[in-house]
């Protein structure tokens, strides 16, 4: 079985062997990213520099958060706002190979930026196994394009370290809780962010509609499994449509946006059941959606596929 | 420790295999389908699983050394999915494209009771992903379980200690997955 514990111990000291010099790590704020900063801290300390980019595709106030998270970590962080570079960079983007390639590549540019200032030398990312499997190369097929593995450009200047590349997410967790990081039960967010749950060109205007709607839904998930309705969903949020349909709002025609709910259970994203939602926490937030983003969205549906056929996100 | 590698044929779910082993505490490794079953007895491993692969793979042509190991090895071989499809044909069945192919959730019926299946009930759910069945069985093997869609869920070398399955033990969704492994661990460490 295993042994959080053993693996800490295990990971600290081969990161203390191979890491010669200062390191960089790509956080996020989520698990993977704050449990790698954690070992990687434990093992070079303040060589370690925890970078976080606040891409434009964050949920509502997550990057305010991860500020205050890498502050109790006692990280020595720096803080990038590089929104409009990758709202930028996206404009006129809808394939979605396309746009986690342009993430990935966006992403490491920032880093090498970073990189060339201070002298460092190593990049630390918080890879786990579904990023690779599903990024595919050699007999595997590419599922999508991990934006920290098969996002990644084929020349690059740093030293690619990942210590949790053979691991799962509830090995992560594990880990976390051993650790007793504040993180160890959010669920996981992707790091191309709202862009992958924008399906279409991911916009400015549409990322404000997606990241309301992302936050009704797991605010009242969440309510729902505080009272104890449902079970907690491995992940739950919303995406956007590029289609429209018409209704009626207030006598008058509407023809707006459609939001799509998402809710699996799975325990490390290889496999996934849809998430039985009860109906009245399901009316929830449907009536909580149309109501906030009113004449923006007035249609929303339920996803009730699995993986496989389906994939988690969207994109 | 019973000591049992994943050959990887290029499967989702290979890293899978890996794990859940590594979880029932198996001496396990990953290694390519082109190691040489001579490679394999060196390191004395007491049993195989091939893993399965992106979709057409067990259609045509070869699986790296996979026929090697059906072949000449003595140890026990778990083929799962295009693992399974390789096995069917290079015994002498057919593999074709499934007329209704199944992804996700499905409902599997144990036909005949094996070792594999000891604790399995007769009905239980597990999770499958495949485009292309064994449509013909081959002649020395036999029946283990059947779906609604798909007449060879699993099948078992008359004999030899050979199994093959259509659908995905590994998975967290398949509901005795880890059981049907830790029989395949039994039967390897015999």
């Amino acid at each position: 079985m295993f042994n959080a514990e053993r693996f800490i111990d295990e990971t600290t000291a081969r990161l203390k062997e191979g890491v010669s010099g200062k390191a960089l790590i790509a956080f996020s704020g989520g698990v993977d990213s704050t449990v790698c900063a954690a070992l990687v801290n434990k093992a070079i300390g303040k060589q370690l520099i925890a970078v976080h980019v606040d891409t434009g595709y964050m949920r509502k106030n997550e990057s305010k958060n991860v500020k205050k998270l890498m502050e109790k970590m006692n990280l020595n962080y720096r803080f990038i706002d590089a929104k409009e570079e990758f709202y930028s960079a996206l404009k006129g983007v809808v394939e979605p190979e396309k746009k986690r390639k342009i993430i990935g590549e966006k992403f490491i540019r920032v880093f090498e930026n970073v990189a060339e200032d201070e002298k460092i030398e190593y990049l630390v990312q918080g890879t786990i196994a579904p990023d690779w499997i599903e990024s595919g190369g050699g007999l595997r097929d590419t599922i999508k394009s991990h934006h920290n593995v098969g996002g990644l450009p084929e020349k690059m200047k740093l030293n690619l370290v990942e210590p949790l590349r053979d691991i799962y997410k509830d090995e992560v967790r594990k880990i976390a809780r051993a650790l007793h990081l504040p993180v160890s039960e959010r669920q996981p967010f992707p790091g191309p962010g709202l862009a992958i749950r924008i399906i279409g060109e991911a916009t400015p205007q549409r990322t404000e509609l997606v990241r309301e709607a992302c936050d009704i839904v797991e605010k009242e998930i969440e309510a729902a499994v505080e009272k104890g309705l449902m079970e907690m969903p491995w992940q739950y949020f919303a995406v956007l449509l590029p289609i429209k349909s018409v209704g009626v709002q207030g006598d008058k025609r509407a023809y707006g946006n459609v939001i799509c709910i998402r809710a699996v259970q799975s325990i490390d994203a290889m496999t996934c059941a849809y998430s039985k939602i009860p109906n009245e926490v399901i009316d929830k937030i449907s009536i909580q959606i149309t109501n906030t983003l009113k004449e923006k969205i007035n249609r929303v549906v339920y996803d009730v596929t699995n993986k496989p056929p389906g994939t988690v996100e969207w994109e | 420790m019973v000591k049992i590698y994943v050959i990887d044929n290029g499967g989702q779910w290979t890293h899978r295999e890996w794990r859940t082993l590594r979880d029932l505490d198996v001496e396990t490794k990953i290694v390519p389908n082109t190691i040489s079953l001579n490679d394999l007895l060196r390191e004395n491993i007491d049993g195989l699983v091939l893993s399965g692969g992106a979709p057409r793979i067990g259609l045509e042509g070869s699986l790296g050394n996979c026929g090697e190991y059906l072949e000449k090895a003595d140890f026990p071989i778990l083929g799962i999915c295009a693992g399974h499809h390789f096995m069917g044909r290079f015994f002498g069945g057919i593999v074709k494209p499934s007329k209704t192919p199944e992804f996700g959730k499905v409902e599997l019926k144990i036909l005949k009771q094996n070792r594999l299946f000891d604790g399995v009930p007769e009905i239980s759910i597990v999770w499958e992903s495949h485009n292309d069945e064994v449509a013909k069985l081959p002649r020395v093997f036999e029946i283990l379980a059947e779906s609604e869609s798909c007449q060879i869920q699993a099948m078992k070398h008359r004999n030899k200690p050979i199994y093959g399955l259509q659908f995905h033990p590994e998975v967290e969704h398949t509901e005795f997955g880890e059981k049907i492994f830790n029989n395949y661990v039994k039967i390897c460490g015999k």
